[in-house]
């Protein structure tokens, strides 16, 4: 009775691990098979074509996403270059620099800022962002790849700091103790050890977080302003691909080639996530080798 | 931690009292002789546990010094306090006079950066950094401000040479450091150490991790360096303090019970405690 028991409970926990695999595979088959028809249809030429996005056109409509995957990389770009300078210099002084109660005050205020729902922040970028952006560059609307993606920079700060910081305190003491006993300052000993040590670690937390900004929807859909025109520079408004699908897929007529472009941005978008995870997980794996 | 340390500290005046009848003495250094290293009265603390008591002491310039004594003895203390890297430890606090080539590191304009490249330091486990074999020994340099690629080279070539680690490195400068056997990591971080020119060099137990041939090696570097350098090696091996030191001081319970010509102490101590912990009645 013990043993049937046993195997029952084995089972269901085997269940619920496979049931990740399940969801996976399930949300692939289901990019693929929408998506297929419409490749089917047009060939990728014709997503990847300098043209626009306007399936709704009488006659020749268009499905270009090419101005999307712009304002998806400006975005998330640009709240890399942000973030992680930012990020990781944070994580530097939570490892290295600050006191104990330093870190006690700071660490739970990263968690919380991780909490925040992006909708949430959406209001911070439309009331406070906007307007700056606006002034200083003298522009009609500061809803652009700008504010976007300082915003989505604000939402990938905490998994940088988090995980650069884990990288960093991995980093054995025993280098900062030869960097210091050779008369190198504590800025010399973070710069140009303690973080190249903690190197690969650093670097995914930067592909993590990039994970994070590239998938971002509401934010950006709310305070990017939204045009599908080819952006010229960052204080342009964009459409990301995340934006772009959410914006359609409410009014899409089912089946319709518009619909199967929909999951064709929605595949691009899973691939580019996955191929970032993926390279971010491999980074974490080479542990900084350690000295017997 | 509030509870280890009461411990501790009740565990060190039993012990006290038991091995130490007469009142310690206070040596006082009348004479302003110069001299590379002079402590006098010092006292450490780590927290609430105090770790040296009254330890004074003055060291020549050049030659080998030894520190002996059993685990916990403070030897290690002693010499971290030499190039202050006791300052990374949170808590800790000193009192009495360390001085070194006249000057009192502990003076509060002391440039602690200054200090630690006049005096060097090899760590128990060899520590070298995740970098290439030149890269290793440039580092110090190079946070110096030192740039020119010809004259590093030939600081990493003299380095090399110094710690009789060259030929063995020569045609692979650019290797991981790390790729290196124990021995040879702990020769490139003396090597490492002699690339910023100090003049002293504290070694805490550099052969403990370190097979017996590599052990010796390392003895005979030591012996050549000494000529050049003035080195303080802490070690847990008598016969080492034995065979390399010309100097050796005996810790006990954070007091150094003796100081004086290695070859006087081990065959003529004056402390009934320094000849039994040689001859091996404890520690």
């Amino acid at each position: 009775m013990a043993s049937i028991t046993e195997k029952a409970m084995r089972a269901i926990f085997i269940f619920c691990g496979l049931a990740i695999i399940l969801f996976l595979v399930g949300i692939l088959y289901i990019l693929l098979s929408n998506s297929m028809p419409g490749l089917i249809e047009l060939g990728l030429g014709p997503f990847f074509a300098v043209d626009r996005w306007n399936p709704g056109a009488y006659g020749e409509p268009t499905y270009s996403l090419l101005n999307m995957i712009y304002g998806t990389l400006m975005v998330t770009l640009g709240a890399l270059i942000f973030a992680v300078p930012v990020g990781v210099a944070a994580a530097a002084y939570l490892a290295e620099i600050a006191s104990p109660w330093e870190r006690e005050f700071f660490k739970p205020i990263v968690e919380i800022l991780a909490g925040v729902p992006s909708v949430v922040l959406v209001f911070f970028g439309l009331v406070v962002l906007a307007p700056l952006i606006a002034r200083a560059f003298n522009l009609n609307s500061g809803l652009n790849a700008f504010n976007g993606a300082l915003l989505v920079g604000i939402m990938a700060l905490p998994t940088i700091i988090t995980l650069a910081e884990d990288a960093i305190t991995a980093v054995p003491k025993e280098y900062r103790h030869a960097s210091l006993a050779l008369g190198g300052t504590r800025w010399q000993t973070i710069w140009k050890i303690t973080i190249p040590a903690a190197f690969s670690g650093i670097t995914a937390s930067a592909m993590l977080g990039m994970g994070r900004a590239i998938g971002e929807t509401m934010t950006v859909l709310m305070v990017t302003g939204n045009m599908v025109a080819r952006p010229e520079s960052f204080l342009d408004s964009v459409r990301t691909l995340s934006a772009g699908i959410a914006i359609d897929i409410g009014d899409v007529v089912f089946n319709s080639i518009h619909f199967h472009a929909l999951f064709v941005a929605g595949l691009l978008l899973f691939l580019i996530t996955f191929a970032v995870n993926l390279l971010a997980d491999i980074l974490i794996q080479r542990k900084p080798e350690v000295s017997k | 931690m509030l509870k280890t340390n009461s411990n501790v500290a009740i565990d060190k005046n039993v012990i006290q009292e038991a091995s130490k009848p007469e009142p310690a003495k206070t040596k006082q250094f009348v004479d302003n002789e110069y001299c590379e290293v002079k402590v006098e009265n010092l006292n450490f603390f780590y927290g609430s546990v105090q770790a040296l008591f009254n330890v004074s002491v003055k060291v020549q310039e050049k030659g080998v010094a030894a520190l002996i004594g059993p685990s916990g003895c403070g030897k290690s203390t002693f010499l971290r306090v030499l190039n202050r890297m006791n300052d990374l430890i949170p808590g800790t606090r000193l009192e009495g006079k360390v001085s070194i080539h006249g000057e009192n590191i502990y003076a509060p304009n002391t440039d602690v950066v200054n200090l630690r490249k006049k005096v060097g330091m090899v760590f128990q486990h060899p520590n070298p950094f995740p970098k290439s074999i030149f890269d290793n020994i440039a580092y110090g340099p190079r946070i110096d401000g030192l740039k020119d690629k010809a004259v590093l080279s030939e600081i990493v070539e003299t380095s090399l040479k110094g710690a009789a680690l060259w030929d063995e490195v020569k045609d692979r400068l650019n290797e991981p450091a790390l790729a290196l056997s124990g021995g040879q990591q702990q020769r490139l971080c003396i090597a490492r150490a002699l690339a910023v020119k100090p003049r002293i060099l504290l070694m805490d137990e550099p052969t403990s991790a370190i097979d017996p041939i590599a052990t010796q090696r390392i003895e005979d570097l030591i012996r050549d360096l000494c000529t050049d350098y003035t080195i303080i090696i802490v070690t847990h091996n008598m016969q080492q303090a034995a065979r390399i030191s010309d100097y050796t001081g005996f810790f006990l319970q954070g007091e150094m019970i003796e100081w004086g010509k290695t070859s006087g102490l081990f065959t003529n101590p004056e402390d009934q405690r320094t000849e039994d912990y040689i001859t091996g009645r404890f520690g």
